[in-house]
């Protein structure tokens, strides 16, 4: 068992209302599982702006703690795309475009919720006409961000054309009284900001995440003239915690995003490969860091390419799955047993005064307990651990625990196809994702294979399984037909050619001269 | 004597689905050939004369050479006409050695030329002749291809997998060996057979048609002299190739045209779909598609291999089983044990067309009620009713009484008149003659029900040098504009490049890009012409000099054609649309580069937004902002 450090110190000071800092500690603050890969990604471009903002980007110019950032709240927007269902009502009632609009700005002065000024007479201006104000609206509607899900108006967001598409994540109350909401930006994507950061292609990054938010297009420029910029009302924000200055997986991520940036796709295209591989990152992140506390190495993924029936490959993945998923609880437990098991500890725990010492102890390494509130049980140190592993793992189960499950499936590497249990089994947006980050013109098939073991720790051919299964559950054959139906499976995407039945090459389909 | 007729048919079974030692095939065949004094199944390779010129005196210059395909691809079999073309000694060559070597003349310059018939096969020591190791008879291979007087040449034999592999494995940090395995990468991946001054010429076997080894194949089949043994021994109508033999049925029908017509056209829609099917493959298709026989046994005594031999025909005929012998069935592997047929990939691929399991209402109709139906009956006579061996028998009929009356619920009964469907149906696809294609088309039978016009009205047309017609490109861009804009749009005349705003890849574009003229205007074209390597490609030109093409797989092909009659592009399949998706997005590059080559503003305020009429003719709205 490693006891193993943060680089910074704990700021638990900035954040009174976490009790005890263990998932803090050993992953952050914070890693939650409530955030989708595009939530995590709109949240990350808006540090990102306001950090290029302030002349900043990705440097932390040595000082890791604290991140602080002004992001847009851009309430007049939101308002006129999300808050304002009376405009088709308005264009079919009224033909008259003058009409439309005294119509239409006198409802919003209504209706608008918080904002400062209930002023859009502006816009009247900007338009030639009612009718195609309320068509470029609606189609910018059709941009919106995971548009499926049902969430209110306060919390949707625009797809990220450009710097002023950006803005957080707010809560509007009864009061018309705005604040920070934290539960679609739940301060992963500060996280994510940090490892980009620190990752060992961070300069390298800048160029390309300057362009997210300075670069010119029609739709960006659209949406800002829907804005009052003097009404733009920006608060100070962050505070957000990664434990450790650098970090393999760090690297890992920030070497795939540049390769995503570097393809140049047409348009917006990389985004979503950026935004799914970026949270899988995280993912393996907390694998990784998990498995240092456990003191192993990073367990292998051993993912089954769907199979028409059962295979040993399936009931391999199945078993991975469930060791993984657990890895995370494993860790916290293991974590709070080393401390237990210390020398300080026992040391304290025999002394007279064990209780007081072995408090002492807890609050140097988890902040806890800080106040009679905090615990009123016997005051005894074997009880006052138990306690502390116990609230811990519920705690942990909560959130930071399910964030393999959770993004694991957003990301399209955790599914159920074709049977009831959570197992590995990739989908194609993934493994397109997959293949443009590693293979930047075409790649030989077993090469690809043992770049997605190594940097992913993801098993599909036989080599890999090889290394990572025990003799007793190997099987040669099943895992080659494994990466035959994964060689079939992108053939037919247009990602791979073969040239014989030994022999093939995984192609980047965007690169022009594969084809 | 022994007869030779039944020597031949037990020989021919060699070639069959039978288990057998499939590393030793060529030394194996040959062996057994000898044995019974019978020729094995011969033809001149397509690329023999040409391998050959390269190690005369009268080559133009010395070249190393690298046979590269498939097992079955006749690696082994040219390398032995070299061998014997250099004068070595047969006895040397039929050692089991892996290398051997001969000093010869070439291009009038003395060299030795090194022969590795198998490189998987050398094993690292004790085998490379001169050479101390395996890896030092590489590397000074790598060497050679980029030196000017090396006084060797090589011909290696390698399956291009290990090929690749065994690359990777050498020492990289050799000049030589490293520029070598880039070579032969590019070389592989490019299709090529060589690059401008290096000493290395590859053959790559797997890319030669099936088609075309096909044919070859099959007239060496046809021809061989064992069928005439057969013939002339024949001496009653129930014994080998007497009146009523399936085997000599089998025999005479692939002779007759049609059937062996279909079975091309099969093969050559494979090599549409980027399916090779090697020498070794298509002899075995061949050889079951005549021996076959669906059952263990008949009259009693065992059919062994589910291959027929001279001694189970009076057993077959007389219990009244001939139907099982069915070439239409045999070609699928329909003779086979699902286990068996699954093993072998030849019908595998053959399966993917899903003859047998595809039909139409009018085809179960002919089937199912032809016998009794007044309109259907022609046709049911002609072709089931005048096929004393394959068509419509008593069993057939009983079972087809059964079905229709559906008097029992007896499942099993229904079970096997639905598999005389299935093996009726295959006879179909063969017998439909010509002349009926339009009323009944054998490829309503296949999943491909576009392959018969993909064959004549694409590939035939273009191969004698003739233009697609407009309907069939119409069609295909028709397809193309539904893919692209994800709404039933009617327009064939153009392409229209449209995104959604967040991405190219939207299931609903409706921001468009740019149109693209079908008839030729300016530079600016659609057209489906053949590629260097005789496939077709269908190729947008922007520009003179900015086209994009897309090889126009039959898969492609089928899907676009459905789509444009209104298939829904994700359900008739997710890869395809992904497929086409990306191709679309190559355009909206090559359209961009058009316009930022022309200057034209990307960041002016315009957006053209797409919408449909109710007859799906798509209009365009501009909206224009002042900024």
């Amino acid at each position: 068992m490693t006891q193993l450090h943060p680089d910074i110190d704990l700021p638990h000071n900035d954040h009174q209302t976490i009790r005890y800092w263990v998932d803090e500690r050993l992953w952050g603050h914070r890693i939650w599982d409530n955030q989708t890969p595009w939530l995590i990604f709109l949240e990350l471009a808006g540090i990102a702006e306001s950090a290029h903002r302030e002349g900043s980007l990705l440097d932390e110019k040595g000082s890791y703690y604290p991140l602080l950032f002004k992001p847009h709240q851009r309430i007049l927007l939101r308002n006129v795309l999300y808050n304002n269902q009376i405009l088709p009502f308005i264009v079919d009632r009224y033909p008259d475009d003058g009409r439309a609009w005294k119509e239409w700005t006198t409802w919003m002065k209504e209706n608008a919720r918080g904002v400062a000024k209930r002023d859009f007479s502006y816009l009247q201006d900007r338009f030639s006409g009612f009718r195609e104000f309320a068509r470029l609206i609606s189609m910018l509607r059709t941009s919106t961000v995971e548009s499926e899900s049902n969430r209110r108006w306060s919390s949707r967001f625009l797809f990220p054309f450009g710097a002023s598409c950006l803005y957080e994540d707010l809560n509007i109350n009864a009061a018309n009284k705005v604040s920070r909401e934290y539960i679609n930006f739940g301060r992963t994507g500060e996280l994510l900001y940090l490892m980009l950061c620190r990752s060992s292609s961070a300069k390298a990054l800048v160029s390309y995440v300057e362009r997210m938010t300075t670069n010119q297009n029609p739709w960006n420029t659209l949406v800002a003239l829907l804005q009052d910029e003097d009404q733009e009302h920006r608060e100070q924000r962050g505070k957000s915690f990664l434990p450790y200055t650098s970090h393999p997986v760090f690297d890992v991520l920030g070497e795939d995003v540049l390769q995503l940036f570097q393809l140049n796709l047409p348009g917006f295209d990389g985004y979503p490969h950026i935004a799914l591989l970026a949270s899988m990152h995280i993912m393996l992140y907390q694998m990784a860091i998990s498995s240092k506390v456990l003191g192993i190495t990073r367990p292998p993924i051993i993912c089954e390419i769907v199979a028409p029936r059962k295979t040993l490959v399936r009931e391999l993945s199945i078993n991975s799955y469930q060791y993984n998923s657990q890895l995370s609880a494993h860790a916290v437990t293991a974590f709070l047993d080393s401390i237990a098991s210390s020398d300080e500890w026992k040391q304290a725990e025999s002394s007279s005064d064990a209780y007081p010492r072995c408090k002492t102890i807890l609050l140097d390494q988890v902040v806890w307990p800080r106040d009679s509130d905090d615990y009123d049980k016997a005051h005894e140190p074997g009880t006052l651990i138990k306690h502390l592993r116990q609230s811990a793992l519920a705690r942990h189960r909560q959130h930071a625990g399910n964030v393999h499950r959770s993004y694991g499936r957003s990301v399209g590497l955790i599914s159920k196809r074709g049977t009831n249990k959570l197992r590995y089994a990739p989908n194609d947006a993934l493994l397109k994702s997959l293949i443009l980050a590693n293979v930047s013109d075409r790649m030989e098939f077993k090469e690809f294979l043992h770049r997605l073991f190594v940097r992913y720790g993801i098993v599909i051919g036989e080599r890999e399984a090889a290394r990572s299964l025990e003799e007793s559950e190997f099987d040669s054959k099943v895992f080659q037909s494994n990466a035959s139906r994964l060689e079939q499976r992108l053939s037919s995407l247009g990602m791979l050619r073969r040239l014989s039945d030994a022999c093939a090459y995984v192609l980047n389909p965007y690169t022009e001269n594969t084809r | 004597m022994a007869k030779k007729g039944p020597q031949w048919i037990r020989f021919l079974r060699q070639y069959g689905p039978i288990a057998r030692n499939d590393n030793m095939y060529d030394e194996h065949i040959r062996r057994s050939a000898a044995r019974v004094k019978l020729e094995p199944l011969l033809f001149k390779h397509p690329i023999e004369d040409e391998l050959l010129s390269l190690f005369s005196e009268t080559a133009e210059s010395p070249t190393s050479v690298i046979l590269t395909g498939t097992a079955g691809d006749g690696k082994t079999h040219l390398c032995r006409q070299v061998w014997q073309q250099l004068g070595g000694h047969s006895e040397e060559w039929d050692s089991d050695r892996v290398y051997h070597h001969i000093d010869t003349t070439i291009a009038g310059q003395d060299f030795t030329v090194h022969i590795v018939r198998d490189l998987t096969g050398l094993p690292e020591t004790g085998e490379s002749g001169n050479f101390h190791t395996k890896t030092d008879l590489l590397e000074f291979f790598s060497y050679s291809i980029f030196t000017d007087d090396p006084g060797s040449v090589f011909l290696i034999a390698a399956n291009d997998g290990q090929l690749i592999d065994t690359w990777a494995r050498l020492n990289q940090t050799k000049d030589a060996v490293d520029e070598t395995g880039r070579l032969l990468e590019d070389l592989l991946f490019n299709d090529l057979r060589r690059r401008e001054g290096k000493r290395l010429t590859l053959f790559n076997l797997s890319r030669i048609p099936s088609a075309t080894l096909f044919d070859r194949a099959l007239d060496a089949f046809l021809n061989h002299q064992g069928w005439k043994y057969c013939y002339d021994e024949a001496d009653s109508e129930t014994e080998l190739f007497g009146e009523s033999c399936p085997i000599r049925r089998n025999l005479e029908l692939l002779k007759q045209g049609q059937v062996s017509d279909r079975l091309r056209a099969l093969l050559e829609l494979c090599d549409h779909n980027d399916v090779h099917l090697s020498i070794r493959r298509i002899l075995l298709l061949l050889a079951n598609a005549v021996l076959g026989f669906a059952g263990n046994e008949a009259d009693g005594k065992r059919v062994g291999d589910r291959l027929m031999k001279a001694v189970d025909v009076p057993r077959i005929i007389a219990s009244k089983e001939v139907a099982k012998a069915s070439i239409y069935n045999n070609i699928f592997g329909g003779n086979l044990t699902e286990y068996r047929r699954n093993s072998l990939d030849v019908f595998d691929y053959l399966n993917r067309f899903r003859i047998g399991k595809e039909t139409s209402n009018r085809f179960d109709n002919l089937l199912i009620y032809g016998h009794a139906d007044e309109q259907l009956k022609p046709y049911f006579d002609e072709l089931l009713g005048a096929d004393t061996f394959y068509g419509a028998d008593d069993a057939f009929l009983a079972a087809q009484q059964q079905y229709i009356e559906g008097a029992d619920e007896d499942m099993e009964v229904t079970e096997q008149f639905l598999d005389l469907l299935v093996s009726q149906r295959r006879a179909l696809f063969f017998k439909i003659p010509h002349a009926m294609q339009d009323e009944f088309s054998p490829w309503d039978l296949t999943v491909f029900t576009f392959a018969g016009e993909f064959l004549d009205r694409v590939i035939g047309r273009l191969r004698d040098g003739k233009r697609v017609e407009r309907g069939v490109l119409a069609r295909l861009t028709k397809g193309l504009n539904r893919v692209f804009i994800g709404m039933l749009v009617a327009s064939d005349r153009e392409l229209l490049l449209a995104t959604g705003l967040s991405g190219s890849a939207a299931k609903v574009s409706c921001i468009l890009e740019d149109r693209i003229s079908v008839r030729q205007r300016i530079s600016e074209q659609v057209e489906i012409l053949l590629d260097e390597s005789k496939m077709p490609i269908l190729r947008v030109s922007f520009t003179d000099s900015l086209q994009v093409p897309l090889r126009l797989t039959l898969t492609r092909f089928e899907f676009l054609s459905r789509v444009a009659e209104g298939v829904l592009p994700g359900s008739f399949s997710k890869e395809c649309h992904e497929d086409i998706l990306a191709f679309k997005s190559r355009l909206l590059t090559a359209a961009k580069q058009r316009r930022q080559a022309i200057g034209a503003d990307d960041d002016q305020m315009t957006f053209r937004l797409l919408e449909l009429d109710e007859l799906g003719n798509p209009l365009e709205e501009v909206v224009e902002l002042d900024t």
